[in-house]
């Protein structure tokens, strides 16, 4: 834990098409810039023959998040990818509670026999019905 | 040269209805009846659906705090203390618990709890002597106010 929760991101563009022109001019300028901001990330870059340019940014924990960039700038798809390197990979879902424990209670959870008498509770060889 | 609107033999198909329909029928996969398939009848459905949850936001206060009274209220009983005694005692001994509060630990803290209804306990029964028996007990220790200027 600590520092950027993102693992790698990859970028899915291809040679021709017209919608991967802003892709194609990241990966001649900014791509090495941002690479080299952040360090733990690792940049893949692979031109393929895919219908729409995608970003995939994959987090720590598992999750995967594909965002397409087709028909953006160059500045806009390094605003995005920094946007992405910030994000810890959690599902980005209403939170219900913003607090959570493992351990609610230390003096023990209240059931019904809590605060009767522990003549009720207690089975002893000794006890008597009085 | 500046065109500001098409030719009249240019016509244009509306191509993504499919992905408009299903930004609204996403919202009622989990209705009951024909409103979660057909488009029509959940549109209706969905913005009733929209406008109930918007307005209960503030019913949403009363009823979690009516609900935390009710704990207060069964867990001061168990301890022989009803609600309003409990409650106006702990304001007196300036305890400045809020409902929540007191609601999680009579759940999860019984002993702090019982601690709490004793604590109100003592102070009304120093109330009583204060206000009965004028100028013979002396002046009871958990009435005293601290002021923290």
């Amino acid at each position: 834990r600590g520092g950027g929760q993102l693992q790698r991101l990859q970028l899915l563009f291809s040679r021709g098409g017209a919608d991967s022109r802003g892709a194609r001019q990241f990966v001649e300028e900014a791509a090495s810039d941002f690479a080299r901001q952040h360090p733990d990330v690792v940049v893949y870059i692979s031109p393929r023959s895919i219908p729409a340019p995608l970003l995939v940014a994959e987090y720590l924990n598992g999750t995967v998040r594909e965002e397409l960039i087709a028909s953006k700038t160059s500045e806009e798809i390094v605003q995005l990818a920094t946007k992405l390197a910030g994000h810890s990979g959690l599902d980005i879902i209403r939170i219900r509670k913003p607090f959570h424990t493992d351990n609610p209670s230390i003096q023990g959870q209240w059931h019904p026999l809590t605060n009767k008498p522990s003549a009720l509770t207690v089975q002893g060889p000794r006890l008597q019905p009085q | 040269m500046v065109v500001l609107s098409a030719a009249r033999w240019v016509r244009s198909r509306l191509t993504d209805r499919f992905w408009r329909v299903q930004e609204v029928l996403k919202y009622a996969r989990h209705f009951r009846g024909r409103k979660n398939r057909c488009y029509k009848l959940a549109v209706r459905s969905v913005r009733r659906a929209f406008v109930k949850s918007t307005k209960a936001r503030r019913e949403k206060k009363r009823f979690l705090r009516a609900l935390w009274i009710t704990r207060i209220e069964a867990a001061s009983l168990e301890h022989g203390l009803k609600y309003p005694a409990f409650i106006s005692n702990l304001i007196k001994s300036q305890v400045e618990l809020n409902r929540k509060v007191l609601a999680d630990l009579a759940i999860y803290e019984p002993k702090t709890f019982k601690s709490l209804a004793a604590l109100a306990q003592r102070r009304r029964q120093e109330g009583f002597l204060a206000a009965l028996g004028d100028g013979k007990e002396p002046e009871g220790i958990f009435s005293r106010i601290v002021h923290h200027y």
